[in-house]
């Protein structure tokens, strides 16, 4: 496929006809015809601006053959474990694209912010209903920079108790690695505890662990080998005894939507990823959204603003003092909350079923796959369960996730979490049907057998995509990172 | 409405499989379980959501907007939103698995690519959350690649910007200060700044590299880069900012698009997902995430930023935006955005409003009121649909005009500001 800088057409659009726009009484040419910028000083305007020159249709069907190269949700199934992939209700996509919504300036006038500002309270509401937190911030931009708010919040927590000694953070070694680079980010150290023979935190290591000197210990629920946490209560109860709190990464809320809420297992701080649980589109890496619950101690050093309720009207708040301040241009990301918002009133109080049939589709594939594949923890899972293909040898949880490019499947998450070896983690989510898990576990099972028969087969897939296995080591070797224009000879 | 496909009849079968009578069966270990179901309101058909939503969304009242500050109201070919609500684009994920997703990645390769043209730089990632946050990152990556600790913000900076600076600089020891000296990492600058000015800053890039720091420079307009010099020609190290006004709604703030654009020598250290191209096993060109030993799934508690879903979608979004406008487009909206502007300016000086900006400005500059006028002069505007700037106190307001503002509108602008006044 060609870049778009390689055409060579009329571009189609000139912004000129804004002037259509204009009252036609006067010629607007005139009025602005002197404020042209050419009159700006030397050293401050450009000489030079190489854009491609393409038309409209051409654009159009540039992208258009370019997302073919795409697989997406919408294509087939996508068992990204730890992403979550569920189907995007094209509604929320219509909603978020209300004018009133969409094409609101953040610094409008509260009084013509009414629509916006209800809808981010509620959204509130409801993720403090579905976690049990008592305050949500709705402005972190995705997962990741929750986790840098909960943990920046942790800091300013300690340094206002006096307790600046607790320079430390207890993270399993099943976690996502944002836990430890968060961590690190706001300076504090990292102890990682390993896991025990059942996939739980190790408890006598962690008790060793817990001294005064820990800040916070940040876990994942189910954890990311798609387990329940089977002492989290004990884990609770041995922190907060210590003076540490507790952080629930909520990754994988997926698993306990009306079943079980964070705050009864003893968190101080939730992350939620919008864009997981709450089914906002991925779009190919974001945009997500990640909001971060609390307790009601933490909830004054939340970022400002805050939406509040004063006699019937929303307001923002900005007068809380012990705030850390704001950690993203106004208000996080709006679009993103109003799908999610669509997303948690389409469900309203049978959300819990979103979890159980994700828990029974995990299960269910998990029971169709434990007899070809190495089960490492042999328990009923969550919401998406951790194989290991090491039987098939090294690298090969990587080709048989290339392999299945060719049964028409979107690979599983490999080599993560990084304590199992030639680990497959597979979310299979609530919106697939038993077919489509019967399928994909027929077409794993025969990628088994291939293994045995054909090893190089498998080795050399995939073979039906529009491109072949693509060398990661030579682009790292040569890096061609933009594309630059072609020297002509005068 | 719900979204699962399986049967009654579906579910029993596969409970059987499993060995188990109930879902309830397999989360016994699950300690606490709720008895009973979550205090949320009924669930609602889709027509049902749909005429809620509407109504809600008609609770917020659209204007005519002069205000940036941040935001931009800029004109977005239709083409963008129909292509990038394509399920290839909109519902794939972070392109981990390359011959998946050569659709995602031609496109970052192609937005790397603009991104680099547009600001004269070397490198660019595949997007950040927003520019704010682009602009903490890369006073982290100085501080991380200097060894220094100081970050130096030169006047004139976007206040929101600042405080998501202090934020971030807050939780990793950093200090904010105004003084050059050899435990600063790097000096900040807005071009065109928050009030318009566009600055020469070749003097500030020399002081900032005198003293062993690196240069960045924060576009928020990224429209002004049409016609600017871009900022890799005056020396920037790294440039940052916020692309929404490529064809990004405004949203209330949100989803935008944090760029962040390097010189060589310090690509290895940009933070985010960077797309490289590369060959396949039969020499076809093709492309793939590179450079993931920097990025926080590899390093862990040694990488230097968290980040991981970033603005793949946005990204993908100004490129075509790009693509649709072209130079000659680009260059339009640019013109027609900064002499509406000039024109606006003149138009209230001779009502009798100062003019601030001493240095030239783009598509935003200060106008200073009578005493006690401006509070009046803004909420009379509002009153006819207008919101006229972004109120800066002591009777001074920061005005915006885009290719958006129609002349019939600067004409109500400068009519209702001379009747408050007089």
């Amino acid at each position: 496929m060609k870049l778009i800088f390689e055409y060579n057409e009329n571009d189609s659009q000139h912004i000129s006809s804004i002037q259509d726009l204009d009252d036609n009484e006067n010629n607007n040419d005139e009025r602005l015809g002197k404020y042209i910028p050419v009159g700006l000083p030397d050293g401050l305007l450009r000489k030079e601006l190489p854009l491609p020159k393409v038309s409209e249709p051409t654009v159009v069907r540039h992208y258009t053959n370019i997302s073919h190269l795409n697989y997406g949700i919408d294509i087939g199934f996508y068992p990204l474990g730890s992403c979550t992939m569920k189907y995007n209700p094209r509604v929320n996509e219509d909603i978020a694209r209300l004018d009133g919504f969409q094409n609101l300036h953040p610094l409008s006038h509260e009084d013509c912010n009414q629509g916006s500002l209800q809808l981010m309270w509620e959204l509130e509401e409801d993720l403090r209903t579905i976690t049990g937190m008592d305050a949500f911030s709705l402005q972190p931009a995705a997962g990741a920079q929750a986790e840098l708010l909960g943990v920046m919040m942790t800091k300013a927590y300690f340094r206002r108790e006096h307790q600046k000694q607790r320079t430390k953070i207890i993270i399993p070694d099943s976690a996502h690695g944002t836990n430890p680079a968060t961590a690190s980010m706001c300076r504090f150290k990292t102890i990682t505890i390993p896991s025990d023979t059942r996939g739980n935190l190790d408890i006598d290591k962690f008790r060793q662990a817990l001294q005064d000197d820990v800040a916070l210990v940040m876990l994942t629920n189910p954890n990311t080998l798609g387990l329940f946490e089977e002492n989290i209560l004990e884990i609770s109860d041995l922190a907060h005894k210590n003076g540490t709190l507790m952080y629930c990464d909520g990754a994988n809320m997926n698993a306990m939507l009306g079943i079980t809420k964070p705050a009864d297992q003893g968190f101080d701080l939730i992350h939620l990823n919008l864009h997981k649980t709450f089914s906002t589109p991925h779009g190919g890496g974001g945009p997500g959204a990640g909001t971060l619950g609390v307790r009601t101690f933490l909830k004054d050093y939340l970022p400002l603003p805050r939406v509040i309720k004063n006699d019937g009207k929303y307001v923002f708040d900005y007068t809380q003092r012990k705030s850390i301040g704001t950690i993203r241009f106004c208000y996080g990301n709006f679009g993103m909350l109003v799908r999610a918002y669509s997303y948690i009133k389409s469900w309203g109080n049978n959300i819990r079923n979103v979890s159980k049939n994700a828990i029974l589709n995990a299960n269910y594939l998990l029971s169709l796959l434990k007899n070809d594949f190495e089960v490492p923890y042999d328990r009923s899972c969550a919401h998406e369960f951790v194989l290991s293909s090491r039987r098939f040898g090294d690298k090969s949880a990587m080709y048989i996730s290339k392999r299945l490019m060719d049964y028409g499947f979107h690979p599983p998450t490999i080599y993560f979490p990084l304590i199992v070896r030639e680990a497959i983690m597979i979310e299979p989510t609530e919106t697939e049907s038993k077919e489509t898990l019967v399928k994909f576990a027929s077409a794993l099972k025969c990628i088994a057998q291939e293994f045995k028969e054909k090893p190089d087969f498998v080795k050399g897939s995939p073979y039906t995509r529009h491109i072949g296995r693509l060398d990661e080591v030579a682009a790292t070797r040569k890096p061609n990172l933009r594309w630059t224009p072609p020297i002509h000879p005068d | 409405m719900d979204f699962i496909p399986t049967t009654d009849a579906d579910k029993q079968n596969m409970l059987n499989h499993i060995g188990v009578k109930s879902v309830d069966d397999l989360i016994q270990i699950l300690k606490p379980r709720l008895q009973h179901k979550l205090d949320l309101s009924r669930p609602l058909s889709e027509l049902e959501l749909v005429n809620q939503l509407r109504f809600l969304s008609q609770k917020n009242k659209l204007l005519k907007y002069f205000i940036g500050a941040g935001s931009y109201n800029h004109y977005i070919p239709a083409a963008v939103a129909h292509l990038i609500l394509r399920g290839e684009f909109l519902t794939g994920y972070t392109p981990y698995q390359p011959e998946m997703s050569q659709g995602t990645l031609h496109a970052m390769y192609e937005f790397q690519t603009y991104i680099c043209i547009l600001t004269g730089m070397d490198v660019s990632n595949g997007s950040l959350y927003d520019g704010s946050s682009a602009l903490a990152e890369a006073a982290l990556l100085s501080s991380s690649y200097k060894g220094r600790n100081s970050i130096f913000v030169s006047k004139g900076l976007n206040p929101e910007y600042f405080k998501v600076l202090k934020t971030y600089c807050e939780g990793a020891g950093l200090t904010i200060t105004n003084e050059l000296n050899e435990d600063t990492a790097c000096v900040i600058a807005q071009n065109p700044d928050f009030y318009g000015n566009i600055e020469n800053l070749q003097y500030l890039s020399e002081q900032a590299h005198k003293t062993g720091a690196l240069f960045i420079v924060c576009v928020i307009e990224p429209t002004s880069l049409a016609i600017l010099e871009p900022p890799g020609n005056y020396g920037a190290d790294i440039v940052v900012g916020e692309g929404q006004s490529f064809g990004l709604p405004m949203n209330f703030g949100g989803p935008y698009l944090g760029f962040i654009a390097v010189k060589n020598f310090l690509f290895k250290k940009i933070p985010g997902r960077i797309c490289g191209m590369t060959t396949d096993i039969n020499g076809n060109k093709g492309f793939v995430l590179t450079f993931q030993a920097r990025e926080q799934h590899i390093r862990r508690e040694k990488a230097t930023s968290n980040i991981t879903t970033n603005v793949a979608l946005m990204a993908i979004a100004s490129t075509i935006y790009l693509s649709l406008m072209g130079r000659t487009g680009l260059v339009s909206v640019a013109e027609s955005s900064y002499s509406r502007a000039h024109y606006l300016r003149d138009k209230l000086e001779s009502v009798g409003l100062t003019a601030l900006n001493t240095k030239p400005f783009y598509n935003e500059f200060i106008m200073q009121a009578p005493f006690g006028t401006s509070k009046r002069i803004l909420s009379n505007l509002l009153g006819n649909g207008i919101l006229g700037g972004y109120d800066l106190g002591e009777d001074k307001m920061l005005i915006c005009c885009t290719e958006m503002n129609p002349i019939k509108d600067i004409t109500s602008f400068v009519s209702i500001t001379k009747e408050t006044i007089t």
